[in-house]
């Protein structure tokens, strides 16, 4: 019989696989460890430096090759931490104390990034991270522990919790499954598995701790069960579960040229959220028509200056181009002091989701916002171009961001580039802006619902907070009235309102979303195929039938439920 | 024998983690000690960790000390990139 364990599954689907754990606890190695003299210590750690090194500069080769340029950034950083006179130094220092190479090692990275952590400045701050992530891979070295090698079959990645770096670097055809001890739905490492349709499962807890690298295990991302070296009998009972999820996937496919319209031949459009130009490749594979929403935080990301125009063009005009036709809409940054950039100075925040964030730092920092613009303007000569602006309260923040617009296409006229006709809209995600919007739509070309955030500000319940997690409901019919209110809004003027939080991806909520006459739903490109597939099997009056009736209900679990049984 | 020179922070940032990585790159292809002189401290200038951890802003006057074969050039071509402002504004 299989140990068994539970989490919260978050991604669908079965996977079959053996485990790769993330982000070791060495404490036991350490024990086990036999350490020599301390002339001895002192080698082996120098050794260990020089031959970390080496392997580093190979692997930044290989990303340099593959173009995977800010990965190949941040390891060439983490090189020279390796490097770093001032460590060997260190290290000798402590192996003197404990007498222990690895520890040595732990202990000299440990007190550097105890001197950054201090550091005025966030940038320094935010680099322990990367210390703490040297020091362990250089005694992970010592201690003989060999970086989980995935040759052979397919592994499921498993860990308190995992840097999206992590998952982004392995390659997708290699990942079954991710389990994460801590963590949640919007956690950056399960966004990037979404995009892949991993499945994964969050809040283990400490009992991730039992699982040992190498253990084969099955996990249900529907469910949340983990099941730890299964037995025969357990494994027959998934392989069909397994090959009933290949019969729906063979479903799925054949949806993929069918529009999304309903029975009675009204359309909505399903597009994808991306993080990255390549991302769009692997959406058409689900149908997607066009992105909803691009993130342009990735291209912020990992950098210790303003990307420049020219290399924010590349990427919006290669994301544009793929879209063949499709609309591509580019949200502006949406950066605060939650994720520290060494070229946004924020300062310390009591709340970063309430302060200096987005479009307020981008109506700010002309230096930062002028080559952004003009980039997506430039990439709009390609395509179907939008511009959406984050975190919008009010009227004055968009016309401030058109006439910035209108700025950045005049000095583009001075330097002789062209640029296309590009859509300006704003993300509703704020409940201000959505209780504006009958305003705010004369002077847009569309509204995009992030109902993540709107979720969260209107209902003031922090989707990271687990003890609160069962208040936060896209149903909530606080938050279904401003939603209709900002797609009517959009519909009387004339404009389109389209949605790219998580609730696009709820097959219920899309039948409620249409008959509101939303134009657009974005979402991960793998929730497309049952998005559709609800679409394609109901008509307008009947949806409309259902949305009269959700919108009288008092509560949000009592609509959910509703909602559950029409299925 | 050594060789030393003065120069101030110039560029806007300070010596922030792009102009330190190539402060040391510079640094680390001299044969010679060198050394940066700051605030009362004294690191060594193929560190880059020692001289993040300095807190190099605008202004900051350092001296550098060089002790080796190629002293006085490795002096002189230092002071060169931190005049240059690392290229940046």
């Amino acid at each position: 019989m299989a140990e068994k364990m539970k989490g919260k599954g978050v991604i669908a689907g079965v996977a079959v696989g053996k485990i790769m754990l993330a982000g070791q606890n060495l404490d036991g190695y350490l024990k086990d460890y036999k350490s020599k003299k301390k002339a001895d210590e002192k080698k082996i750690a120098a050794d260990a430096l020089v031959t970390v090194a080496a392997k580093l500069v190979k692997t930044i080769d290989d990303l340099n090759k593959k173009d995977m340029k800010e990965q190949a950034a941040i390891l060439e950083a983490h090189r020279m931490m390796v490097e770093d006179p001032a460590m060997s130094a260190a290290i000798d220092e402590q192996v003197d104390k404990s007498g222990s190479a690895p520890r040595a090692v732990l202990d000299a990275y440990e007190s550097q990034a105890q001197i950054f952590e201090q550091m005025e400045d966030e940038y320094f701050r935010g680099r322990a991270v990367d210390m703490r992530d040297v020091g362990k891979r250089i005694a992970k070295y010592i201690l003989g522990i060999k970086e989980p090698e995935i040759g052979e079959g397919k592994v499921i990645v498993a860990g308190q919790e995992i840097e999206p770096s992590v998952i982004a670097g392995l390659p997708s055809d290699k990942i079954a499954g991710v389990i994460l001890g801590q963590g949640s739905t919007t956690s950056h490492a399960i966004i990037i598995a979404k995009t892949r349709a991993i499945p994964s499962i969050v809040g283990v807890g400490d009992a991730i701790e039992k699982i040992a690298d190498g253990d084969p295990v099955i996990i249900d991302g529907e469910t949340g069960e983990i099941l730890i070296r299964p037995s025969d009998e357990e494994r027959a009972a998934y392989d069909i579960k397994i090959k009933k999820q290949e019969e729906l996937k063979a479903h799925y496919a054949q949806l993929r040229a069918l529009p999304a319209v309903t029975s009675d031949g009204i359309k909505v459009v399903l597009a994808c959220n991306i993080g990255s130009p390549a991302d769009v490749d692997a959406a058409k594979d689900y149908g997607a028509e066009g992105v909803g929403l691009f993130r342009s935080e990735f291209v912020f990301m990992g950098k210790t200056d303003i990307p420049k125009e020219e290399d924010q063009f590349k990427e919006y005009k290669a994301a544009v181009e793929k879209c063949a036709g499709h609309l591509c809409v580019i949200r502006t940054m949406d950066i605060g002091g939650d994720k520290p950039l060494p070229y946004i100075q924020v300062g310390t925040e009591e709340n970063p989701f309430l302060g200096y964030r987005a479009i307020r730092i981008s109506l700010q920092r002309r230096d930062l916002f002028m080559p952004q613009l003009k980039a997506i303007l430039r990439a709009g000569k390609f395509g179907k171009a939008g511009i959406m602006f984050p975190m919008v309260i009010n009227v004055a923040e968009f016309k401030a961001a058109q006439a910035l617009v209108e700025e950045a296409k005049v000095e583009l006229v001075h330097e002789g580039k062209e640029y296309g006709d590009v859509q300006l809209g704003i993300m509703v995600e704020t409940p201000a802006a959505a209780v504006m919007t009958p305003v705010l739509a004369k002077y847009v070309d569309f509204f995009s619902i992030g109902t993540n955030d709107l979720v969260q500000y209107t209902l003031a319940v922090d989707r990271g907070n687990a003890q609160i997690s069962y208040l936060y409901n896209h149903f909530n019919p606080a938050v279904l009235r401003l939603i209709k209110r900002t797609i009517e809004s959009a519909n009387k003027e004339g404009k389109w309102a389209g949605m790219c939080g998580e609730m696009a991806s709820d097959p219920n909520a899309a039948i409620l979303l249409m008959a509101m006459g939303i134009k657009e739903l974005s979402m991960s490109a793998p929730s497309i195929p049952k998005v559709k597939e609800r679409i394609r099997n109901i008509s307008s009056t009947k949806a409309k039938e259902i949305l009269d009736k959700v919108m009288e209900m008092e509560d949000g679990d009592e609509i959910k439920k509703y909602l559950a049984t029409i299925g | 024998m050594s060789a030393e020179a003065t120069a101030v922070i110039e560029n806007k940032t300070g010596i922030h983690a792009r102009p330190a990585s190539v402060f040391v790159q510079k640094a680390s292809s001299f044969k010679s000690k060198i050394q940066i002189k700051a605030k009362g401290k004294s690191v060594d200038a193929k560190s880059i960790l020692m001289i993040m951890s300095m807190g190099l802003v605008k202004g900051t006057e350092v001296t550098l000390v060089a002790d080796g074969p190629d002293e006085a050039q490795a002096v002189q071509e230092l002071k060169a990139l931190i005049d240059s402002k690392f290229g940046e504004e």
